[in-house]
């Protein structure tokens, strides 16, 4: 008798239910409920019109900055670890909460040096959308080393930032992540920031590109979405901090 | 004045391209290539070999005895 006398009888399942991640689920679903690169790319469009509308909230009501930060990294923490299911009511919400943040911090960063928000917009948008010329040219290849490589980037920012957090308790903080330290060491560092989210950019258009590829479930169009407007706020701070530390010089 | 003109103009275009190159395809040079990342498990299987779409081994089935194995 064989030792897989139950495949023998059955066959292997094609249930998605019962394979490991969204595996053969391009077999299964029907063609309107997959993943599209049109979806993603307007659901962003979406994000994108929602992030501006909180922007100008928080521009004119600077007092909702913080509440909106702590809003919009619960809803970030409900979609990432939670929900995916649900990012078509998450990350809208998100990217309004996030805007009017992002509003708030960009009048506090406007009122320091003169029109640094309309650069730091320019050059966020600059940034994606050369990185998506090289990316859907094959120009840049995201391979599994450098995913390991970015990720390797990204832990360390993180543990520097949760560093400089803690140590912020204690009327202390690091420096170099200062937005008023014009030090070359300090530009170089954000420098060095602002590359490690922008390869985190790419990693997102190989998400959205594969997930489409596989016919994906149609929710994963907004979790795509906002996985790249989560990058995309990261990479505007970045960038706003790397042009105040300029300006500082 | 004119910074705030460059870099406006510079977000409308980024934008627009980012609208419409993102619904495209990318390229085969990015797509049919060995070293992809592997998320969703279903396209390659170890040693970056190609899986075939179908769960179904074709051939004859063999009987394997306990005696065979030893």
């Amino acid at each position: 008798m064989s030792k897989h006398s139950a495949l023998n009888r059955f066959g292997r399942s094609a249930n998605p239910a019962f394979t490991r991640g969204f595996e053969n689920y391009s077999e299964t679903l029907p063609v309107s409920e997959r993943m599209t690169l049109d979806g993603a790319v307007n659901k962003t469009g979406i994000l994108l019109a929602l992030c501006f509308s909180g922007a100008a909230i928080g521009w004119n009501i600077p007092a909702l900055m913080f509440p909106a930060m702590i809003v919009g990294l619960i809803l970030a923490l409900v979609t990432i670890f939670r929900s995916k299911e649900k990012a078509g009511s998450t990350a809208p919400l998100y990217a309004l909460s996030q805007g009017i943040f992002l509003g708030g911090v960009t009048l506090v960063y406007e009122n320091m040096f003169d029109g640094i928000a309309i650069q730091a917009i320019g050059l966020t948008f600059g940034i994606l959308a050369s990185l998506l010329v090289c990316y859907k040219s094959g120009l840049i290849k995201p391979t599994e080393n450098f995913k390991l490589m970015v990720a390797a980037g990204v832990g360390g920012i993180f543990v520097l930032y949760m560093v400089s957090f803690v140590m912020s308790f204690f009327g202390s903080g690091i420096s170099l992540l200062s937005p008023t330290n014009g030090s070359l060491m300090s530009i170089g560092l954000s420098l060095g920031i602002v590359c490690v989210a922008s390869c985190c950019l790419v990693l997102d258009f190989d998400f959205i590109e594969e997930g489409a590829e596989q016919g994906l479930p149609k929710y994963m169009e907004w979790y795509g979405a906002f996985s790249l407007m989560v990058t995309l706020i990261w990479l505007y701070l970045e960038i706003l901090r790397l042009l105040s530390k300029i300006r500082s010089r | 004045m004119i910074n705030t003109i460059f870099f406006s103009l510079l977000a409308i275009f980024s934008l627009f391209v980012f609208m419409n190159l993102g619904k495209i395809k990318a390229s085969k040079k990015q797509t049919d290539r060995d070293n992809r990342i592997n998320r969703f498990g279903s396209r390659r299987g170890p040693g970056n070999q190609r899986k075939t779409n179908s769960t179904i081994v074709e051939g004859e089935a063999e009987v394997i005895n306990d005696k065979d194995e030893k």
